[in-house]
């Protein structure tokens, strides 16, 4: 059975009213033969039949006004042979009456509808008008104090008529001008910023947390995070390895395995860089805030020479003699947080690295092993990759090359 | 009082007018006998005579630029433009002439004329049948620009529209000339011509629109409304000069500005509004100003036409996105 | 006082070679020794009338947008298509089915284009024509521009640029017209005088007795023709034509013919015209008249008729069968020809033309 409906036989009409019928029910009709003349607003106009087939049943009568879009006539069609052109028919028919898009609004709402639904709007909304007073802060304050988490209703504005002002925010202990201009960073993530001045002074004990809240805020709005978790079996280890560089090597052999982590993306020009060399930046936790000295070159040094290294940037990180090129340019990070306490994680990464290594606390596990149960000794490991640069496989293949390092007999 | 389509009180403003005003002509090409293609003049001239009701050959410069030789001469012409898209030949006219008459002469000679035309698309109209232009003559000091959303304001606007001392553009969106029917009062009554309509009014956010797309706007703030999310609704109405008293109080009211227009983005009268609203309530603003509108594209054929103009879900997600600000 | 001496004088030949029932009028019409020619052009008019009418019942059962018939104006259109060179480039209004018809274009991009799609402008067959033009009198400079173009180039090639008896009141067609004067460019303007634009009758239009005077005051030849003789058409178009490629500069041909049907299927022709006068057009109208021509030669006869209007039908239900089931375009497509390469700064808006259209579904 074929329905058709009224279309809008002008532009934008929103009904026709029926002149007269040329056929009846039971009348067998031809396609495009006279099927019935409407008078709409602007013509009269005679509508052919759009199939050939037989009428069923008329659904107006002379004198109706009917809206566009209303069923007028059903017909059975002749043959199934019409029957593609017949569906794709309706489909275009769809199309051209607008009852296939949301957004057509011609002759399908009841008079008045919406000015009624403003006007009732209207009076209910009299009622709730918000009277709470609602502070008047520059945008960039507005932007400062969202990003730090301060409500501005416990700012006393300074400007004009208490108007809250960049520095009214800042009086509040918080970043200056300066680092406040960077909470808004291009699609390209910065590179990590070391303390901007010389070391060692007031100044850069706060500049540390400003830093961490800088790079925080910067990879989360821009990096597509994704964890993944597994556990390094140290069963094998001979006594006198050490964590933090059996870690750091491992990580070499995992960047060999799959360079994709040892790597910096620059999402503006949506490019990638991959390194031979390894520079891991070290998550020290001091005092007066998180610290990431680098060591350069992981790749190239042996245990004693890592192990040096690593002792003397972290004393001179705890000194706050580190310098702000020590600081700089690392290509993949590492949080030994295990150190302390905890097993797995979600670090975070830094941009323009794509991955962080995250080791929790190693201890003693029951686990199967070769259908019995053993105890081994084992390391947590988390690895946070930017997924919009690393893919999972790459990711996995990394942190597998990863273990195997770590899992080796030395 | 009757209800009527928005097209059908353009044609009770227009016999109003004439029976009362001896000088109002209306001229046009097929406004006479045909009564205009969507039928706005439809029985002026059999009631008004073929003299005040005149088929003008096809050219629009002809039109425009005679409305002014009429205007400038004492005769008051309400001029019609078949649609929008047609408009370029009149804009030497306009720009040249129509807008700068009265300042070129100091006063001495003026042009209080209406150049009325179809506005917008959606009715799957043919090429260059549904153009949205309001900001090619909102550019030119010394012209109204007045687009109606409801029968009513249609009336009353375009009865005020006449009665101006300047020349007036009156755009009229032909997806609403038969949208709805609303009871519309033939008393003569003039709406105010500077002044925006407070069409809902809300708390949360202020929405700036007019034309056709005031329809999905109200849709998308009754929609929203249900979420406990209360929009104010604001029709320009009068794009040029614009109300700014009536939409900056509501901005600062509301701390949040969504803009909504068919027209492509760039350079359009929303680009205005947020401007003017920056330079004015900047500080009272929780939300950066946003905009929905058609695309920086030709308007295309009509079978994608629905993908151009702003659809609810666009209004909706431009709510919601002002409001997570 | 001595008489006013005359500066200068003119006169608008009219011609015509066909009587409405098919006489031969004096003219010798190339066409009349050319069988073939003839048969061809017959074959033309059937398939833009069967075309038209097929696309009308398409708007009126909601399948098409709004689409200008061409009922009655096929001998001039075709006897145009017949005398140009497939070099030569075509500017149209809308309504000149039987021209591209003749050109190349076929029925599926002709239904495209009036059913709101864009690709209906894909010319296979004709790629320098200009689609249609619907801001009347606007496609004249552009016809002169071609013109110029051929002329630099000194091809041996001509513009044809149509224009209705309303488009002739806009400035744009006697700018063009008077330019392609004064530099003797390759360009035949043809009139198609169908007495209606819209609900204005040409003598509200203008005073003058006939459209193509108004040649005479750009300095170029004209001429008026009986526009539902396909033979008349199409051999003062080829000598126009001809002349222009020589180098010898424009021509405005006036078509006489009439608009059979409403001005578009929005439009209603009862409102403003009398039934006489339509009933009156129909007897001259172009079809019937060429047939006779053909059937008092012995070139056409009623089984000729029925196997063409056969054909014509199942062309027609193919190419609408091919419209109907061609999707509509991506989104993409309102981006993808604003510019040769898409500016950065649209990708964003085209990403979000994107989105919401995948939500539309």
């Amino acid at each position: 059975m074929t329905v058709f409906k009224l279309p809008d036989l002008g532009e934008g009409l929103s009904e026709a009213e029926i002149v007269r019928w040329h056929i009846q029910p039971g009348d067998h009709i031809a396609v495009d033969a006279p099927m019935l003349s409407v008078e709409t607003a602007k013509a009269v106009v005679e509508v052919p039949s759009p199939v050939s087939g037989t009428v069923v049943a008329l659904h107006a009568q002379p004198g109706d006004r009917i809206e566009i879009g209303a069923p007028l006539v059903e017909f059975r069609p002749d043959v199934e042979a019409n029957e593609a052109g017949t569906h794709a028919a309706g489909a275009a028919a769809a199309d051209h009456t607008g009852n296939a898009d949301a957004g057509t609004v011609v002759g399908q709402m009841p008079a008045d509808a919406a000015e009624a639904a403003a006007a009732a709007a209207l009076e209910a909304a009299n009622a709730v008008i918000a009277t709470a007073p609602r502070v008047r802060a520059v945008p960039a304050a507005r932007a400062l104090a969202r990003s730090l988490g301060v409500s501005l209703t416990s700012v006393q504005g300074s400007g004009r008529g208490g108007l809250i002002t960049l520095d009214d925010v800042m009086a509040l202990g918080l970043p200056d001008r300066r680092a406040s201009s960077t909470l808004h960073p291009g699609p390209a993530a910065r590179p990590v910023r070391p303390p901007a001045n010389e070391p060692a002074d007031v100044e850069v004990l706060r500049s540390l947390r400003r830093a961490m809240a800088q790079s925080m805020a910067i990879s989360r709005d821009s990096v597509m995070d994704c964890s993944v978790f597994d556990d390094a079996d140290l069963a094998h280890w001979k006594p006198g390895n050490n964590y933090t560089t059996r870690v750091l090597r491992a990580i070499a052999a995992g960047a060999r395995a799959e360079p994709g982590l040892n790597a910096w993306y620059d999402a503006e020009s949506q490019s990638r860089t991959l390194f031979e060399h390894v520079h891991v930046g070290i998550a020290v936790d001091t005092a007066d805030g998180l610290l990431v000295p680098v060591i350069r070159h992981v790749e190239q040094l042996d245990d004693a020479a890592l192990r040096s290294e690593l002792d003397r940037l972290k004393r001179a990180a705890r000194e706050r003699t580190v310098r702000s090129e020590e600081l700089r340019h690392f290509t993949f990070m590492l949080s030994n947080f295990g150190m302390m306490a905890g097993r797995y994680a979600t670090p975070v990464v830094v941009p323009p690295a794509v991955a962080i290594l995250g080791t929790g606390r190693a201890r003693e596990d029951v686990i199967a092993v070769d259908g019995k149960v053993a105890i081994h000794p084992r390391m947590p490991l988390s690895l946070t990759f930017d997924h919009r640069v690393v893919t999972g496989g790459e990711a996995v293949r990394f942190l597998g090359a990863l273990i195997a390092d770590l899992e080796r007999a030395e | 009082m009757a209800k009527m389509t928005m097209v059908e009180a353009i044609n009770m403003a227009h016999a109003w007018e004439m029976a009362h005003d001896q000088n109002v002509v209306v001229l046009g090409e097929d406004v006479g006998i045909n009564g205009g293609v969507f039928r706005a003049t439809v029985g002026l001239q059999q009631r008004f005579g073929s003299e005040r009701v005149q088929d003008t050959p096809l050219a629009e410069g002809l039109i425009a630029g005679t409305a002014i030789g009429l205007a400038a001469q004492g005769i008051k012409p309400v001029a019609e433009i078949q649609f929008m898209g047609f408009i370029y030949p009149a804009l030497d006219q306009i720009a040249s002439h129509m807008a700068r008459l009265r300042n070129r002469t100091r006063g001495r000679l003026t042009c209080p004329l209406v150049l009325r035309m179809p506005h917008g698309g959606g009715i799957h109209a043919p090429e260059h049948h549904s153009e949205s232009l309001e900001a090619l003559l909102c550019h030119h000091p010394g012209l109204r620009v007045v687009c109606p959303s409801s029968p009513a304001r249609a009336y009353g606007l375009l009865l005020a529209a006449i009665r101006d001392p300047d020349p007036v553009i009156f755009l009229e969106p032909v997806r609403l000339y038969r949208f709805m029917r609303q009871e519309v009062a033939d008393d003569g009554q003039a709406l105010p011509i500077d002044s925006c309509f407070v069409l809902r009014e809300g708390s949360d956010l202020s929405i700036v629109t007019w034309g056709a797309m005031t329809v999905e706007t109200l849709k998308a703030a009754e929609q929203l409304a249900a979420e406990g999310i209360s929009c104010e609704v604001i029709d320009v109405a009068s794009l040029s000069p614009i109300d700014f008293d009536t939409i900056l109080d509501s901005v600062v009211k509301t701390g949040r500005l969504l803009i909504v227009h068919e027209a492509a983005r760039t350079c359009a009268v929303g680009a205005e509004i947020a401007a003017t609203v920056s330079e004015h309530a900047l500080y009272d603003l929780l939300a950066p100003i946003r905009r929905v509108t058609g695309y920086d594209t030709i308007m295309p054929l009509y079978r994608l036409e629905y993908d151009y103009i702003p659809s609810l879900a666009r209004i909706v997600d431009g709510i919601r996105a002002t409001l997570a600000e | 006082m001595s008489e006013p001496t005359v500066a200068a004088r003119f006169e608008i030949p009219y011609r015509a070679c066909l009587s409405p029932e098919g006489r031969l009028l004096g003219e010798n019409s190339p066409a009349i020794a050319d069988p073939s020619l003839l048969q061809r052009m017959y074959r033309m008019m059937v398939r833009a009338r069967i075309f038209d009418a097929k696309a009308v019942n398409l708007q009126r059962t909601g399948k098409l947008g709004t689409y200008p018939s061409c009922l009655g104006q096929e001998a001039t259109h075709v006897g145009v298509g017949a005398a140009m060179r497939a070099e030569d480039v075509l500017f149209t209004v809308y309504r000149e089915i039987g021209t591209k018809f003749w050109r190349g274009v076929d029925m599926y991009r002709v239904l495209l284009y009036w059913g709101g799609d864009e690709r209906g402008t894909l010319y296979e067959h004709a790629a320098q024509d200009f689609p249609f033009c619907v801001p009347i009198g606007s496609q004249m400079p552009q016809a002169a521009g071609a013109a110029m173009a051929m002329k630099i180039r000194r091809e041996p090639r001509c513009v044809l640029a149509f224009i209705g008896d309303g488009g002739t009141s806009q400035g744009a067609f006697y700018e063009a017209i008077n330019f392609a004067g004064a530099r003797a460019l390759p360009l035949v303007c043809v009139i198609v005088n169908n007495r209606w634009a819209i609900s204005v009758p040409v003598e509200r239009q203008t005073a003058a007795q006939t459209l193509a005077q108004k040649a005479v005051a750009a300095g170029i030849a004209a001429v008026q023709v009986d526009g539902n003789d396909a033979l008349i058409v199409h051999q003062v178009t080829a000598e126009a034509l001809e002349r222009a490629r020589r180098g010898e500069g424009p021509s405005v041909i006036e078509a006489l013919t009439y608009r059979l049907a409403d001005h578009t299927t929005s439009d209603d022709a009862t409102r403003y015209r009398s039934a006489e006068e339509v009933q009156a057009a129909w007897a001259v109208e172009p079809l019937v008249r060429l047939r006779s021509f053909l059937e008092q030669r012995g070139l056409w006869d009623a089984q000729a008729e029925q196997a063409l209007k056969r054909e014509c039908a199942e062309e027609v239900e193919a190419a609408v069968r091919q419209y109907l089931s061609t999707p509509r375009q991506s989104t993409d497509a309102m981006f993808d020809y604003l510019l040769a390469e898409l500016p950065p700064a649209l990708q964003s808006q085209r990403d979000e033309a994107r989105r919401y259209a995948a939500l539309r579904g």
